[in-house]
């Protein structure tokens, strides 16, 4: 559904993305981790068109990505939840969802989306009218998804939904994710610095190192790969 | 060579003479009279070049400068009878006073509020010196004594004044811009952290601009009412006077005496003749050229008609490239490129750096808790943890951007507390940044000058400073290079030249080997443990273990900004805490099943 | 008829005056907040496009009609109405043409040095419109003459004058509608999302550049109608703009640069200390009055006095 191939970016100079190629099926979890400042933020802000790649092609459900401006992009069917939330801290949490369902899709299917996200995530109906800024770090994540999820997208890119987060918290973020992804079949692409969570339910993982892809395999490959963990650890 | 570097001083006696033959040549008064208000709007767009122009921090209430010199000299004229060669005299000090009182509280704002700020200031005094009676104040005629009163019957006269301030406002720019003034200006305009960081005290270097700027501008401005004759508000104090300033020097080029009398030679004589000619039908076309000049420069070309030309003759390979600072743009001959080695160390007792309960938080984010640890003089210590577990913001604590909400911080047995990161730097502690933070429009020997302006007095000692930074990372070769086009290994390592070029004791890198292909980061590791077997201290953050489990001696590790552990690589490595913050829950639990 | 102490009579008459001219301040501010707080652009030309608002009502209704056919008593109003969708227009092509190239998703990542672009940019159209309309108009003062601007209602010992109590009701309701226009319309939600997040706004598939192409002409026509208004009882020259311009920024810092609803309160603040710096100042200082405040409150509560900043550092 979703293909990059041989994508580059570059700031002034400097490589930030080098030849990536990556491969999201309608329906499957794909995962990308990869140390800081391997450039897994960018490959993201790529796919969403706020960053201009340099080269290669990205195709997203048949069509020539590149050539769509970054704000139709959602309306496509891309929803991207960015690093660090990103929620609208001075819209209410309801004015949030609204604006993830901004798109076309999303209008249609707003009554529909908007309880299923209340379902994922109760916490947010309780405090519709509260500010998007006065919600903890958790609340915030679960907004930014639910604001993703309300856009009805085909595909839901996520980037380092655990940033920031106790432990605790982000382990029920990878839940509902991977409840999301289980019962309503979204195709999703998360990217993630804890591997584990993130390997342990991808169908498809990629690790990325300096603006490249390293290794890549299935769950099963990534897992057992001793490489993994030293691209981390070092030994 | 030294050919080469008078060519600015003898291109500075071609604008005099240039100016003098043309105002001696012509009979007309009215052109004669035209020539003097170029040469004026010369000096003005001067003055706004060297506040402006260098730093970066856009003023759009120069008016203030030239309004107050025009007031001082006709006041002094008009009430205490002060001839006008001691009325500009004090002009000059009103203005430069008024500057430190402008500056001092201004500059504490950034970005929109600055801009804002300056902009009030002229017209808070326009409307000041209405309400004090002062709407329109005629010069009176003194024909008896026209030399000491400066009310000369012959235009020329006022040509060759204002040549001279011209000559006097050329010669102050091109010595600003060839000293370390300029370059710390600049450095500031190009990255502000960047220069803090390098031991650049902010404050004051745009403190001594604003003064010049206040100087020039309000010298013209009293040499500007003695031309005219009469001084109103409007005219001195107006958006029109800020405005002008501002549009010669952005059409010219910024941050180049060039810019400033290139704009004013063109545009002012361009307004001024259709003003002579259409004022009458269309009263306003003065400020409509200079606003459609503004627009049309923002638009095509943003760095003005200097930097366009000279781009375009580089381009065509007939001039070399250079930057337009001279300290640093062609070394100096008989520099010795010698490689610098670390300030040598004081005996002080105890460890070098010592934090004690260090904590900082942003609204409700605790980023930094209680964190402890020491590091003595020589090791090389590495500081780990994952993505926002605070290592950046305990840098910028350290380094003085950040102050610490509770905790103490010493240095060699000094507080670093509440110190702006420049004297921080000036104690003898460098700073990398995560993301590289270059001034891309300097060469990379300028870069490295700045760092070193810190640790020397003279000029000449920080090229020298500079050069010998640069060997020892082994950039001499490319010391010429504008920083901007450095690949990102380069980079890395000229921040660090400009780092060790103030001669620090202790370096703190910040994610130095992000980025970073392989080879590349063993060449990297190879050096800074070459340093610190010199000596040099290191404090390095790195989020990929694999490099640092080879580099450093001690490892500190942080999750959620609370120190989890401290100890060496191979045992922190394998303690389940750190494995935990880094791979998650998950994987330790699989590892134990 | 009652007595009054003379100092309290002039204190409440003041007062009055104050809150009625801070209403149409309040509108100018409103506008100016919009655009600020959705482009982060400091729009140096607000003033002049306010100028272009009264010059326009003017025309509208003593040369085109609206004088004759809306009577003296609505067609103000109505001229001031109709200069909005005008200067909208003239608005919508400068920001297309010109500041869309410096700003929004053009200026992206850029910094320092970069954002001033969109600032000298602004004022240069300021100085056209300023010196074209110079050209265009003339110098000489003018105003929209209607028997409003002579009569007052009493209340109390306080004499309202009627133009200024009509164009502080119109400016009021104004700001009211653009209050619901940005809480109730999903148009108005979008707007306040890329004036939150720009990159967040995208994601959400909000056109930000046309985002900041809407807010910048309702933001520039609120402010024409406010001058509309405000043409009744002050005469204008070309150069009006300048006299208020730091009355809008004034109103802006105070209400917390970013926050739009806060520029309101401030614009009504701005109007209440322009005029009671009467009672102690020569009337002649009463914008030095402003400058003060304003500098004092750049300097010493940048976040403004109503509410928190919005303005990212």
């Amino acid at each position: 559904m979703l293909t990059l191939e041989n994508v580059s970016v570059s700031y002034g100079g400097l490589m930030a993305l080098n030849g990536i190629s990556l491969q999201v099926g309608a329906g499957e979890f794909v995962a990308v981790v990869g140390p800081n400042g391997a450039g897994k933020t960018t490959l993201f802000k790529t796919i969403s068109g706020t960053v201009p790649a340099a080269g290669g092609e990205i195709t997203f459900a048949g069509q020539n990505l590149l050539a769509v401006p970054p704000a139709q992009r959602p309306h496509l069917g891309i929803a991207h939840v960015p690093e660090g939330r990103q929620v609208f801290s001075s819209l209410t949490v309801l004015e949030n969802l609204e604006m993830g369902a901004y798109t076309r899709a999303g209008k249609a299917k707003w009554e529909e989306n908007l309880a299923l996200i209340f379902q994922l995530f109760p916490r947010l109906k309780d405090r519709t009218k509260q500010l998007a800024g006065t919600l903890s770090g958790g609340e915030q994540q679960m907004l930014s998804i639910g604001r993703g999820l309300a856009s009805a997208p085909q595909i839901l890119m996520l980037d380092e939904p655990s940033l920031g987060l106790a432990p605790a918290v982000a382990d029920a973020i990878f839940e509902v994710i991977e409840q999301i992804h289980r019962e309503r079949g979204l195709a999703i692409l998360l990217v993630e610095q804890r591997v584990a969570e993130a390997l342990e339910s991808c169908d498809h993982g990629y690790v990325m190192e300096s603006g490249q892809m390293v290794l890549t395999g299935t769950h099963e490959t990534l897992v057992s790969d001793k490489r993994v963990k030293q691209t981390y650890l070092g030994m | 060579m030294a050919q080469r570097m008078r060519s600015p001083y003898v291109a500075v006696a071609a604008v005099a003479v240039a100016y003098l033959a043309v105002a001696f040549s012509i009979e007309n008064t009215y052109y004669q009279l035209m020539i003097t208000l170029m040469l004026l709007w010369s000096v003005m767009a001067l003055s706004w070049n060297a506040l402006s122009g260098y730093s970066g921090m856009v003023s759009f209430g120069h008016a203030s400068f030239w309004g107050l010199g025009a007031y001082t000299v006709t006041l002094a004229l008009v009430k205490f009878d002060i001839v006008p060669w001691l009325g500009i005299p004090m002009a000059i000090v009103v203005g430069t006073v008024a500057a430190v009182l402008i500056g001092y509280p201004t500059f504490r704002l950034r970005g929109h509020y600055f801009a804002l700020a300056m902009l009030a200031y002229p017209l808070a005094l326009l409307y000041i010196f209405e309400w004090a009676g002062y709407q329109e104040v005629p010069l009176p005629m003194k024909r008896e004594h026209p030399v000491l009163y400066m009310q000369f019957a012959d235009q020329r006269m006022y040509v060759l004044l204002a040549v001279v301030l011209l000559v006097v406002a050329m010669l102050i720019s091109l010595k600003v811009e060839r000293s370390r003034f300029g370059l710390a200006l600049l450095a500031i305009k190009q990255n502000e952290p960047a220069a803090e960081a390098a031991g650049i005290d902010e404050l004051k270097w745009k403190l001594f601009a604003i003064m010049l700027s206040g100087a020039l501008g309000s010298a013209a401005g009293g040499l500007y009412a003695l031309v005219l004759l009469i001084v109103t508000p409007q005219a001195v104090f107006g958006v029109l006077v800020s405005a002008q300033a501002l549009v010669l020097t952005l059409f010219g080029g910024v941050g180049t005496v060039w810019g400033a009398v290139i704009g004013a030679a063109i545009l002012v004589p361009l307004a001024e003749m259709l003003n002579g000619e259409l004022g009458s039908i269309l009263p306003g076309i003065q400020g409509v050229v200079y606003g459609m000049a503004i627009i049309a420069v923002i638009l095509l070309a943003p760095e003005g008609l200097y930097w366009r030309v000279r781009d375009w003759l580089v381009h065509r390979g007939t001039l070399q490239p250079s930057a337009a600072l001279a300290i640093g743009s062609r070394p100096q001959a008989g520099l010795v490129a010698r490689a610098i080695e670390p300030a040598a160390l004081p005996a002080a007792a105890g460890p070098l750096l010592e934090l004690r309960g260090v904590s900082r938080s942003f609204g409700g984010l605790q980023a930094l808790q209680d964190v402890t640890f020491s590091v003595p003089a020589g090791i090389l210590q590495g500081i780990i943890g994952p993505n926002g577990s605070g290592k950046t913001t305990l840098f910028n604590v350290l380094n003085g951007f950040l102050r610490p909400d509770q905790g103490e911080i010493r240095f060699n047995g000094q507080s670093l507390v509440g110190l702006k990161p420049n004297g921080v730097c000036r104690l003898g502690i460098g700073r990398t940044f995560q993301v590289v933070r270059t001034f891309p429009r300097m060469s990379v020997l300028q870069n490295a000058i700045v760092g070193a302006l810190v640790a020397a007095p003279d000029d000449r000692e920080a090229e020298e400073l500079a050069l010998g930074a640069l060997v020892r990372v082994g950039l001499r070769e490319r010391a010429g290079v504008l920083a901007g086009v450095l690949t990102n290994k380069e980079r890395r390592l000229m921040e660090l030249a400009r780092a060790l070029a103030s001669r620090p004791r202790l370096i703190l890198m910040d994610e130095t080997l992000a980025g970073l292909a392989p080879k590349e980061t063993d060449e990297l590791l190879e050096l800074l443990q070459q340093f610190n077997a010199q000596g040099l201290t290191i404090v390095i953050i790195e989020h990929t273990m694999r490099a640092m489990v080879r580099l450093a001696s001690n490892f500190i590790v942080l999750d959620h900004g609370r120190m989890v552990t401290q100890g060496k690589p191979e045992e922190v490595v394998h303690d389940k805490r750190v494995i935990e913050a880094y791979l998650g829950k998950r994987w330790m639990d699989r590892v134990n099943t | 008829m009652d007595v009054y102490p003379l100092w309290l009579e002039n204190t409440l008459q003041t007062l009055a005056t104050g809150v009625l001219v801070g209403g149409a301040y309040a509108l100018m501010c409103v506008g100016l907040g919009l655009i600020f707080g959705v482009m982060r652009v400091i729009n140096f030309a607000q003033g002049d496009f306010m100028m272009l608002g009264m010059y326009a009502a003017f025309y509208l209704f003593t040369y085109l009609g609206i004088g004759t056919v809306f009577g003296v008593y609505l067609g103000p109003i109505v001229a001031a109405f109709l200069a909005g969708p005008i200067v909208f227009v003239v608005a919508w092509v400068l920001h297309w043409l010109m500041l869309s190239r410096v700003s929004g998703t053009a200026a992206h990542g850029v910094e320092g040095e970069g954002h001033y672009a969109q600032l000298i940019l602004t004022l240069g159209i300021a100085l056209v419109l300023q010196n074209g309309g110079l050209i265009v108009f003339g110098s000489w003062p003018q105003s929209i003459r209607t028997p409003l601007s002579k009569e007052a209602w009493l209340l109390g010992p306080v004499f309202l004058n009627e133009s200024r109590v009509v164009a502080f009701a119109v400016a009021v309701g104004l700001a009211l509608l653009l209050y619901l226009f940005l809480n109730l319309s999903n148009l108005g939600k979008a707007l306040r999302a890329a004036a939150d997040n720009s990159d967040a706004a995208i994601y959400m598939g909000i056109d930000v550049d046309r985002a900041h192409r809407l807010a910048f002409a309702i933001g520039i026509a609120l402010t024409a109608v406010a001058g509309g208004l405000v043409a009744m009882y002050y005469p204008f020259q070309p150069y009006v703009g300048l006299d208020f311009v730091i009355i809008m920024y004034t109103g802006v810092v105070l209400g917390g640069l970013g926050s739009i609803m806060g520029a309101f309160w401030g614009g009504m603040t701005v109007g209440l200390v322009q005029q009671l710096s009467t009672l102690i100042l020569p009337i002649q200082l009463q914008n030095t009055a402003i400058f003060v405040v304003f500098l004092g409150i750049v300097m010493f509560r940048p976040q403004g006095l109503f509410g928190r900043s919005a303005e990212r550092m």
